[in-house]
């Protein structure tokens, strides 16, 4: 459903990402693992294209675009086929929760405001906020925060939503408030990729792992053989260094 | 000479008259000169080719030179492209059928959008980058992100700024007596020289203005609180 073919970018003189093919079935759970500087978020933010690949093709359900050619009206349409979930949460900080959640709907999606207005109270209370609607961003903590940021991606029915890193800016006892509404939606078979340091949360909820290091897909394949049998020395030694058990603990 | 109290008051209730003047020279200067910043800061912020550069030197020239400068620049030099302008396409046009109010405005509003171009600036700065990115990701074009989510951040952090060059701009009006407006100060001086007592006037208009001012500093109190209460933190 979601098909990447030869992504490549660079920041100046830096390759980022060189020639990643990636292959994203409908309502497969996708974790990118890395170490720091790999390409992963940049790879993440490509598919959303708040980065612009220097080359290459993505397929987005019915949509095919050309990085290296395309139309600008063809950047909203791929954009309005995913949604994002930033490591900031970055909720938009002069709007209520439930505004953030509608904003999508009524300005993009052309929404009449009634509707949207009980379609975003009804995902709000799902991710357990329905006691915030009317809360601001600064009156909520990073937990509540995130999964408002959830809320909001959730609200604009993508094709896949894309988290990049969700929980690493969160105080550790509130990390597992915001896993917890992501393993929900998983199991409602929504198709998304997530960029994250949770191994055993990785390890958990993904279908199917990818290891990225150096602008490049080193080993990919499903969770419990890449963490147990990782094929590649680089992946081993990823491995070693951040193992399950430690993972939660920092 | 002594002290004349109740002159004070004579002058006081005699310049009550021309405060709609001085008020309007502030708002008329402010709001089209927020018009004017905004598109210049636009333009400096997006580097629009060409434009972006004409709206640099706008900004150098008038933050360069004083405010009065800029009025008399105007008044004189504007009558004489308009009647060249006029008399070769021959519509009978005189410039002295322009009201002197009208350069007041019209200068002032081009001294203010310099000086608001920087208000706006510092405003779409203090945007953190993500708001634009979470806009972009659920779909929304740059026009759109800009209205809905930047600009009204972006003006809720210049409140304060606004209300600076709000109370610069109506001390400004004073000079508007160089092109004969008669505003407050002006008429503090008429009404002074019937018997010399110059400065119970200007006594006078000073507490016109620092009422005005008070007024000012009240409303975008009141404004902050509306506009900026999502600032507020605390988990609640």
């Amino acid at each position: 459903m979601i098909e990447l073919k030869q992504i490549h970018k660079s920041f100046g003189d830096n390759k980022v990402l060189s020639g990643i093919d990636l292959n994203v079935a409908r309502g497969e759970v996708v974790a990118i693992l890395g170490p720091s500087g790999s390409g992963k978020t940049t790879l993440l933010r490509c598919i959303n294209y708040l980065e612009k690949p220097d080359s290459g093709h993505i397929t987005l359900g019915d949509f095919t675009l050309d990085y290296g050619k395309h139309a600008k009206k063809d950047i909203h349409a791929l954009r309005q086929k995913s949604a994002m979930v930033f490591q900031q949460y970055n909720l938009f900080r002069h709007k209520t929760a439930l505004q953030n959640v509608m904003e999508g709907l009524v300005a993009v999606r052309k929404v009449a405001k009634e509707e949207a207005r009980t379609r975003s109270v009804a995902l709000l209370e799902k991710v357990g906020l329905g006691n915030k609607l009317d809360a601001y961003p600064n009156q909520l903590s990073g937990g509540q925060q995130q999964r408002v940021g959830i809320a909001r991606a959730l609200a604009m029915n993508p094709e896949v939503i894309l988290f990049d890193e969700p929980t690493s800016a969160l105080d550790p006892e509130l990390v597992g408030e915001v896993l917890a509404v992501i393993r929900q939606i998983a199991e409602e078979g929504i198709t998304m990729i997530i960029v994250t340091h949770e191994m055993g949360f990785a390890q958990e909820v993904a279908n199917h792992v990818v290891f990225m290091d150096g602008g490049v897909i080193v080993e990919e394949g499903e969770p419990k053989q890449l963490f147990r049998y990782p094929k590649e020395e680089r992946t081993k030694q990823f491995l070693k260094r951040i193992t399950p058990d430690t993972a939660y603990s920092i | 000479m002594s002290f004349d109290l109740s002159f004070v008051w004579t002058a006081f209730v005699q310049l009550l008259g021309v405060i709609p003047i001085t008020l309007a020279i502030t708002v008329v200067s402010v709001v089209l000169g927020f018009i004017i910043g905004t598109a210049v800061a636009l333009l400096r912020q997006f580097r629009v080719p060409v434009l972006s550069q004409l709206a640099t030197a706008y900004v150098t020239f008038i933050r360069g030179t004083p405010m009065i400068t800029h009025l008399l620049l105007i008044y004189f030099g504007l009558p004489m492209i308009i009647d060249s302008v006029s008399s070769s396409l021959g519509l009978g046009f005189n410039s002295s059928s322009i009201p002197l109010i009208g350069f007041a405005y019209l200068s002032f509003s081009i001294t203010a959008g310099a000086y608001a171009s920087e208000i706006v600036r510092s405003g779409l700065l203090s945007v953190d980058r993500g708001q634009i990115e979470a806009a972009y990701s659920l779909g929304m074009t740059g026009t759109k992100a800009l209205r809905r989510i930047v600009l009204p951040q972006a003006f809720a952090a210049s409140l304060p700024n606004i209300s600076n060059m709000l109370i610069g701009m109506l001390h400004g009006s004073t000079l508007a007596f160089a092109v004969s407006v008669v505003e407050i100060n002006a008429k503090a001086q008429i009404v002074a020289s019937t018997n010399w007592k110059f400065f119970e006037a200007y006594v006078a208009a000073a507490l016109i203005f620092w009422g005005l001012t008070i007024m000012i500093e009240r409303l975008t109190a009141v404004a902050e609180k509306r506009f900026r209460s999502y600032n507020r933190g605390g988990v609640s």
